[in-house]
């Protein structure tokens, strides 16, 4: 029997449900709180993916003396190069952390608003439409777009933490800064959906033309949920970059996308809780998979076909359960509830 | 009295059908006007021109603001609003998924923590979320609602729905409401107390109301002036009796 290194998946497991979480609890804003059906949640995460490649490969490349015009980083001579000057200099590649996820926030937050604003006062099916249409526009883009490596993408991407020498220590130091980001979405989320904007959210969401009767702006709201949404999965997407060092087009099919919608409706439409659970279990399924199915020799059956009917076979379950996932909403928390408890208790005196 | 809405010359088409055909009329300030008419006659299309859901084809809308009257067609309905002018729906449209309370709070203008960056400051918006709250509560003890504060929109009955669409306008400093069938799936009792309120909201807030109705026998004993539509133009005006006992209104409302 082959030893399983516990430790390793754990820390696998961990960082990986960290980028989905990510992407879940800002979907679960989008779609559950708001409403907005985004089949297009893989455009931002791939738009965040490619800008820290891209930024990271190009700059550490330049800021050595490179040529990158003769040595670009997809190339074999620049991918060599990557190797070797990529983990020279720590501040320089925490300062590239830092720059990637600036601007993919601040890129895919506007392209989200951009991509949507128009569309949104048409109805929702067609954002869903046009979201997923994105994608896969997206995709072939990058898949025939020499500068980014075209279809062979970009590889040896340095990380953030590639000069510590210990694998153990790097891996758990990405770990935590995948899980500090991560609680920083969560307070976000949470904070947007306990106030009055999350109140006209799931206000816009059952009834638009009502909403708008009441003076709401909707396109303008949905745009600006969307800009917060996408900027985090731009995020999400840079630490998936810097976690597998290497990105190319057909890491972003729409089948991630419909992989965080799982997570959603596994956890609950609406809950933000839910899509935690929702993200570690199906994270959970994809890595026990991947680290089992080698260890017991089975080379019949891919993990990842198995992958999706597990995942299949669990929102079928759960929805015949409690349809309404695992954790329903719940109500939005703000200080008019202590206002009426403070009424209905003086009113039984 | 002046005059808080007109109407001039308002036309809108659908293709062959013309669904309002050069209707011109006035609401006064602090009225109880009925809008009345057959079926198809366009009373709802005329409710959806003024509150910016179509475009007229030709004519205008004019609303009071301060001492003018303003052009407000071609506006968004949620600029429509933010002018003055709430409107209830002949199927009520309520937020399902929100308490009684929060369809209330979800309709004040202007409220700080609907900005995404002061919502993430709960400092910064608490405050005037607790104003809306008493005010909200305030609302439904004077309409008897309060035990409904934390219920389900599903868990109310037709008349308290109809009830709650309209006194949600009272969170805004809205002037005038367009009621579009307040009376319909009500019983006689709380369909006649639904207009005794209407009555109190105008003469205690200074509201003018106009308000489609198909049950006459309720409107005119509370409104002080009735447009009849039918074909899409304006067929009769004037006092309840006058109206009511009009030939053309009879043969209209019989129809031959």
């Amino acid at each position: 029997m082959i030893g399983f290194d516990i430790v390793g998946f754990m820390i696998s497991w961990l960082t990986l449900f960290g980028i989905y979480a990510i992407l879940s609890l800002t979907l679960n804003l989008e779609s559950g709180t708001a409403g907005i059906t985004n089949f297009g949640k893989v455009v931002f995460y791939g738009v965040g993916a490619y800008i820290s490649a891209t930024l990271t490969t190009y700059l550490v490349l330049m800021l050595n003396g490179v040529n990158v015009g003769e040595k670009p980083p997809y190339s074999v001579d620049g991918i060599i190069l990557l190797g070797e000057l990529g983990n020279k200099n720590p501040l320089l590649n925490i300062g590239l952390l830092v720059l990637s996820l600036v601007l993919a926030f601040i890129i895919a937050g506007v392209l989200g608003y951009l991509l949507t604003y128009p569309i949104l006062r048409v109805g929702p099916a067609f954002v869903g439409f046009t979201l997923l249409s994105s994608g896969e526009l997206l995709r072939i883009f990058l898949q025939h777009y020499e500068p980014v490596g075209a279809s062979k993408g970009l590889m040896a991407i340095p990380t953030p933490f590639g000069w510590v020498a210990e694998s153990r220590v790097r891996e758990a130091a990405y770990l935590c800064l995948v899980l500090g980001l991560l609680a920083l979405t969560y307070v976000v989320t949470y904070k947007l959906v306990n106030s009055p904007l999350g109140r006209t959210l799931r206000a816009l969401r059952d009834d638009e033309i009502a909403a708008l009767c009441l003076g709401k702006h909707v396109p303008r709201i949905k745009a600006t949920v969307l800009f917060i949404g996408s900027g985090f999965a731009g995020m999400a997407g840079v630490l998936l970059a810097y976690y597998l060092t290497s990105v190319n087009p057909n890491m972003f099919v729409p089948a991630v996308t419909f992989n965080v919608w799982a997570m959603i409706i596994l956890g609950g439409f609406g809950n933000l809780k839910g899509s935690l659970v929702g993200a570690a279990i199906v994270t959970f399924v994809d890595r026990a998979l991947t680290f089992i199915t080698p260890q017991l020799g089975i080379t019949v059956i891919s993990p990842d076909y198995l992958r999706w009917v597990i995942v299949g076979l669990l929102i079928v379950v759960v929805l015949i359960v409690n349809p309404k996932g695992l954790f329903p909403e719940k109500p939005i928390k703000t200080p008019a509830i202590d206002v009426v408890l403070e009424e209905l208790r003086g009113g039984s005196k | 009295m002046s005059v808080i809405l007109e109407v001039r010359d308002v036309a809108k088409y659908f293709g062959g059908v013309k669904a309002l055909d050069g209707v011109s009329l006035t609401v006064p300030e602090r009225g109880l006007i009925g809008l009345i008419g057959p079926n198809g006659s366009g009373k709802t299309t005329l409710f959806n021109v003024i509150t910016g859901f179509y475009v007229p084809d030709r004519g205008s809308v004019l609303f009071r603001e301060s001492n003018d009257l303003v052009r407000i067609d071609g506006l968004n309905p949620n600029e429509v609003f933010k002018k003055g002018i709430v409107r209830t729906f002949q199927i009520p449209r309520l937020f399902n998924s929100l308490t009684v309370l929060e369809n209330l709070l979800v309709t004040p203008l202007g409220q700080k923590g609907e900005n995404p960056v002061r919502a993430l400051f709960r400092n910064s918006w608490s405050k005037q979320e607790r104003e809306l709250a008493s005010k909200a509560i305030e609302l439904l003890k004077t309409f008897n609602m309060l035990h409904y504060v934390n219920s389900k929109i599903s868990e109310l009955s037709a008349a308290h729905i109809k009830m709650l669409e309209t006194i949600r306008g009272l969170m805004t400093p809205a002037k005038l409401y367009l009621l579009d069938e307040p009376a319909a799936g009500v019983d006689y009792a709380m369909a006649r107390e639904l207009f005794t309120y209407v009555r109190k909201l105008r003469d205690e807030h200074n509201l003018t109301f106009f308000i489609i109705e198909h049950r006459l026998e309720i409107l005119m004993e509370y409104v002080d002036y009735v447009y009849v539509l039918h074909n899409g133009k304006l067929l009769s005006e004037g006092k309840p009796q006058e109206v009511i006992s009009d030939p053309k209104v009879i043969e209209a409302y019989i129809g031959v």
